[in-house]
């Protein structure tokens, strides 16, 4: 009896965690590791509305981008006259951009350039420095941006405006900009960006170094739209402010755009309002005289195509 | 003596049955899908499978993210618009092989595999032939199939409906290890 109640024992112990194992299924003898990934698609561009994203274009791939602003929609410049701004386009802009690596890309861009710094010329760089991380270990994603602008604009006769250059270096305008990104889930990404410009010249009066925040957000609606904004401050001196709008008689502004964002695989199509006649950061953000409240908005669109030249990943399978 | 002799027995039976789940934790997996405009292919290397070598029941998962393209952006594009692999991580199969196998012979073996395929979080009864071969302990077993996305709730816009076709080929190699 005792050697029974042992075997039984035995016999329970034993085959217990083998009985426990069969039942628990197949499952947990594939104990997947949980991969710490990067979180990808915070935005869909490298560009929202007026400012940048923390998103760069991956290795050996081009990005060719055209962006458009019409002319005010309503106010004293809008209306039927112009056909809601449809027969006037603020700025132009053409961008190629390329990827040096996943992370590290460098652009150009012709402007049209708005108000009477026109004929811009760009070159950029984008750094994606960190990453957000699907574990949360890393929460936001941080992308530095810089450029340089020259305005190839004839020089102005009248001294005070902002484009009478005397020597090649009062033509370049500066800008570096930090992305703080987060994708809050799939449908939502925010993002915080502080920018620095330095115009080495500027109209009279005006302030050569500019600090500026912006805010930006996205909402997918659907699986291939989204609804994208931005906001922009300049933190001006307000007495040079108002001396500046004294003389040159116009109100200096905050930047709103506001759009949707189409997403057609290879194709970002961005349908967006915005009272900044500008597009590029080194105007925008610095000369924005329109206002909304006056019916100063605009249509705007952009079209951006990715091209990819990488080949060398041949698959292995057999 | 008759104490250890039990011991002794009952431990091996014990290992014996442990070693009848076989594990493989590198499946590779690919698909590849063609139209005249463009072929789209992609790669797995981290997908993991288990077969239980008593009562015949497999089991797939492979991390939807792992695959790998050769574009970039397609990348993207399969996990953020067509998989949604933010919801669906993976992608997992749960069946059986039909024929009866002797793990412990080395040999060729024509299998057919039942059961379910989960893609975009939709299962489907699949039945497919393969292939599984054993020799020096080790099994390999491969396969290919087609999947059509249409029976995975997986929609394709009108705009790249030439760029990717409706049914995808895939092809599924795994070799396994008895667990220890």
């Amino acid at each position: 009896m005792k050697y029974h109640l042992r075997s039984l024992l035995y016999l329970l112990t034993f085959f217990f965690p083998a009985v426990v194992f069969a039942q628990d299924s197949l499952e947990n003898a594939l104990d997947m590791p949980v991969e710490k990934k990067n979180v990808k698609a915070t935005f869909k561009a490298p560009k929202l509305i007026n400012i940048q994203t923390n998103e760069t274009i991956y290795k050996n791939e081009m990005d060719f981008r055209v962006d458009h602003r019409f002319g005010d929609i309503a106010g004293n410049a809008g209306g039927i006259k112009n056909f809601f701004g449809l027969d006037q386009s603020t700025d132009i802009r053409i961008g190629f951009d390329y990827g040096i690596s996943d992370r590290f890309s460098a652009g150009i861009a012709r402007a049209k350039g708005a108000g009477i710094v026109t004929q811009l010329y760009e070159g950029n760089l984008k750094y994606r420095l960190l990453e957000q991380t699907t574990d949360e270990k890393m929460p936001l994603a941080v992308t530095l941006f810089g450029s340089t602008t020259i305005a190839a604009v004839k020089t102005s006769t009248d001294p005070t405006a902002a484009n009478a250059y005397s020597e090649f270096q009062d033509r370049l305008v500066y800008v570096v900009q930090a992305v703080l990104a987060r994708k809050f889930n799939t449908n939502f990404s925010m993002l915080l960006m502080p920018s620095y410009i330095h115009r080495n010249f500027t109209a009279f009066g005006d302030e050569n170094d500019l600090f500026a925040v912006s805010v930006g957000g996205r909402i997918k609606m659907t699986k291939r739209m989204a609804f994208v904004a931005d906001y922009t401050v300049p933190f001006r001196n307000a007495t040079k402010k108002a001396a500046l709008e004294n003389t040159s008689g116009n109100q200096l502004y905050n930047t709103l755009g506001a759009g949707l964002e189409f997403d057609t695989g290879g194709h970002i199509f961005h349908l967006n309002f915005t009272n900044a006649t500008a597009i590029q950061e080194s105007q925008f953000i610095t000369d924005t005289n329109t206002s909304w409240l006056k019916g100063q908005y605009r249509w705007g669109f952009s079209i951006a195509r990715r091209f990819s030249f990488d080949k060398k990943k041949e698959n292995q399978t057999k | 003596m008759q104490k250890l002799l039990f011991t002794l027995t009952a431990l091996l039976l014990y290992t014996g049955l442990k070693a009848q789940v076989w594990v493989s934790k590198s499946v590779t997996s690919s698909f590849y899908s063609s139209t005249p405009v463009e072929d789209i292919d992609a790669q797995s290397k981290s997908g993991a499978s288990a077969i239980d070598t008593k009562t015949n029941n497999m089991i797939f998962k492979i991390s939807n993210t792992s695959f790998q393209f050769k574009k970039k952006l397609m990348q993207e594009h399969f996990n953020e618009n067509y998989m949604e692999s933010d919801r669906y991580p993976t992608s997992d199969f749960k069946g059986k092989i039909i024929e009866q196998i002797d793990f412990s012979k080395s040999g060729s073996y024509p299998i057919t595999v039942k059961g379910n395929l989960q893609i975009h979080g939709v299962s489907k009864e699949y039945t497919t032939k393969g292939l599984l071969t054993i020799a020096n302990g080790e099994a390999k077993a491969s396969s290919t199939f087609n999947v059509k996305l249409a029976d995975h709730n997986i929609k394709i816009p009108t705009i790249v409906f030439k760029q990717i076709a409706e049914t995808i080929l895939v092809k599924i190699t795994a070799i396994y290890q008895p667990k220890k």
